[in-house]
């Protein structure tokens, strides 16, 4: 649905040029909800921006829909710049016009008739849940409510893909909840796709179905979201995560463990997705290797909607070869991190082969 | 205790103001719009960004705003000729009024529009609003509290010149009272002037505020 192709994007600062975008290349497919996560001044904006052309990228191409955005002018652009709905984190509302007539603003815009208008805009409310706010104005809602009209507008035209920059940064937890909510919503039932700005990994994990991570405007890392959850593969996503689905165990208490095993003991966090979360694996992992297994933490949480389990375990005794174990329950489907242990050399990645 | 004679100049000269100031103001607001839209829209990165006009614009604008108002009504004489057929009378002095107000106007309206949340104009972009609709449809209706006030504004300060004006051969209340209080020593008729047009300065800024106020309070939601 969008393929952004070798994006590069310098602003001028002071006559110094500051890079904001260097050759970015993404794909969102068709009906997906495509997370962008990155520090503050990583250039999450100026990417999303670039995908309405509200920044025009130095070099590169946009493909949305097919059509190359980054070659659109004038009236060109401003008809499909109605295909791609955005919202914002502080709204952007007009003051000036109530609810309805904010919704109403776009279909105005695009030279909708006015009984349609009506018909149009009573049907959004209606979808955000706003129909008794119609003839409110914006200074009288709370931002989750300001962020419905914000959507409502968004989806006035109809359009086939909704930028979302940081839409959920100004509201408290609950209301970023319900807001996600809606747009995962309106993702199943209008089959829209999103692309959703954001420094939170928390967003990510409620709503998208793949994610990338930008970094001093390049992206280090992408692909589906349990994949980067369960295996993130640079340290940009391995902060995100921390303290999301993967906990983290206290240095002294890791500490205290690893002296206390005097060095024989593996620390491991085993991370299970979707079925394999429900099978019997520690009670199999010491009748097979006659071991003791300590659970340190456990839980289980979703990514999305896929069902994902995690444990941190210390296994002592039995004089056991680790990477035997390991790859036992990398062949059962299980994710192994080893956090403190004996692993041979080369060993991890040969047996990460396998799983 | 005035005699009803001097009601009646009084009444004469309040209504010349009325018709000086009435018509320059929205002579001035019909030349100073475009203009304070156009200084807006075309600073550099806005939605028609031009930064050369933009600096010629805003020159032209320092250079009407720089000039003394008693040596702009006599410099432009030929041109108020030109307009009217003469330079002496109340219709004539329209001219260097709106002349004098229309860069003045064009900056109260400059500031009014950079008000506007720019967020909400890329808002407006991204739905694919021409910059003709931006202007219509977002930065003036955005604007209008403060663009009723700027308009206030603009009456209030050309009362004080239309006095000027007046002195020069204009009439109203401050030819009024130059004539009469200045030159025949009427001290009475003098301080009767001026507190009409202190009465009439107060009447306007409660009737612009009020205005804003209540733009402003129906948009907050407050009854
Ligand atoms: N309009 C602009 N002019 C100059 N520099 C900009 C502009 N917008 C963004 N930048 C710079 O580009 C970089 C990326 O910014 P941005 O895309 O806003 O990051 P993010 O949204 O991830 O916080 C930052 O270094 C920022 O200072
Ligand atoms: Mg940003």
């Amino acid at each position: 649905m969008i393929e952004v192709r070798q994006v590069s994007k310098v602003y001028q600062v002071g006559g110094q040029p500051v890079v904001a975008l260097r050759d970015v290349n993404l794909s969102v497919r068709r009906g997906e909800i495509y997370g962008i996560i990155g520090l503050s001044g990583a250039g999450k904006s100026t990417l999303v921006r670039c995908i309405n052309m509200l920044e025009r990228p130095q070099s590169g191409s946009i493909l949305v829909d097919g059509v190359d955005i980054t070659r659109l002018e004038g009236e060109e652009l401003r008809a499909a710049r109605r295909q791609i709905g955005m919202i914002f984190q502080n709204f952007n509302l007009l003051q000036s016009r109530t609810v309805a007539g904010n919704v109403a603003f776009p279909l105005e815009i695009a030279g909708v008739p006015q009984a349609e208008i009506k018909r149009r805009v009573s049907d959004l409310l209606e979808l955000v849940g706003l129909t008794d706010k119609a003839k409110a104005y914006p200074a009288q809602l709370s931002g989750g409510q300001k962020q419905r009209v914000g959507i409502a507008r968004a989806l006035a035209n109809q359009p086939k893909v909704l930028l979302s920059d940081e839409a959920t940064s100004a509201l408290d937890p609950q209301t970023t909840k319900s807001i996600l909510r809606l747009l995962l919503d309106i993702n199943q039932r209008l089959g829209l796709t999103i692309v959703l700005i954001t420094h939170e990994m928390q967003v990510i994990k409620e709503i998208c179905d793949s994610v990338a991570v930008i970094e001093n405007g390049t992206i280090v890392e992408s692909g589906p979201v349990w994949q980067v959850f369960t295996e993130p593969r640079t340290a940009a996503a391995r902060n995100f995560l921390r303290g999301v689905i993967t906990p983290e165990l206290p240095p002294e208490v890791l500490e205290r463990l690893i002296a206390e095993g005097g060095g024989e003991n593996q620390i491991l966090r085993l991370s299970f997705l979707g079925e394999q979360a429900g099978q019997p694996l520690i009670s199999s992992l010491i009748r097979l290797f006659d071991v003791d297994v300590n659970i340190l933490y456990g839980s289980i949480d979703h990514i999305k909607d896929i069902p994902f389990g995690t444990l941190i375990v210390e296994v002592k005794g039995g004089g056991v070869n680790p990477s035997r174990l390991i790859s036992y329950l990398r062949g059962r489907g299980v994710k192994v991190e080893v956090i403190a242990g004996v692993v041979e050399p080369d060993l991890d990645s040969a047996v990460g082969g396998l799983s | 205790m005035w005699s009803s004679q001097t009601w009646i100049l009084l009444w004469g000269a309040f209504l010349e103001t009325l018709y000086m100031v009435g018509f320059s103001t929205i002579l001035a607001t019909l030349g100073g719009l475009p203009l304070g839209v156009l200084l807006v829209v075309t600073a550099e990165g806005h939605i028609l960004s031009h930064p050369l006009l933009n600096r010629i614009l805003g020159s032209l604008v320092n250079v009407g705003r720089s000039i003394p108002f008693i040596i702009l009504m006599v410099a432009i004489i030929p041109f108020t000729r030109l307009v009217v057929g003469t330079s002496i009378g109340t219709s004539a002095a329209m001219v260097p009024l709106t002349v004098a107000a229309i860069p003045f106007v064009a900056r109260l309206v400059e500031s009014a529009l950079r008000e506007v949340d720019y967020g909400v104009v890329e808002a407006a972009q991204a739905m694919g609003a021409t910059p003709w609709q931006i202007i219509t449809r977002v930065l003036l209706p955005e604007a209008l509290p403060s663009l009723l006030l700027a308009v206030t504004i603009t009456t209030i300060n050309l009362i004080g010149y239309s006095a000027m004006a007046g002195a020069v051969g204009g009439g109203g209340l401050g030819d009024l009272a130059v004539r009469y209080g200045y030159q025949r020593f009427r001290v009475d008729i003098m301080l009767l002037t001026v507190l009409v047009l202190i009465l009439l300065v107060q009447c306007l800024q409660a009737l612009g505020d009020l205005g804003a106020r209540l733009v402003d309070r129906r948009r907050r939601g407050a009854s």
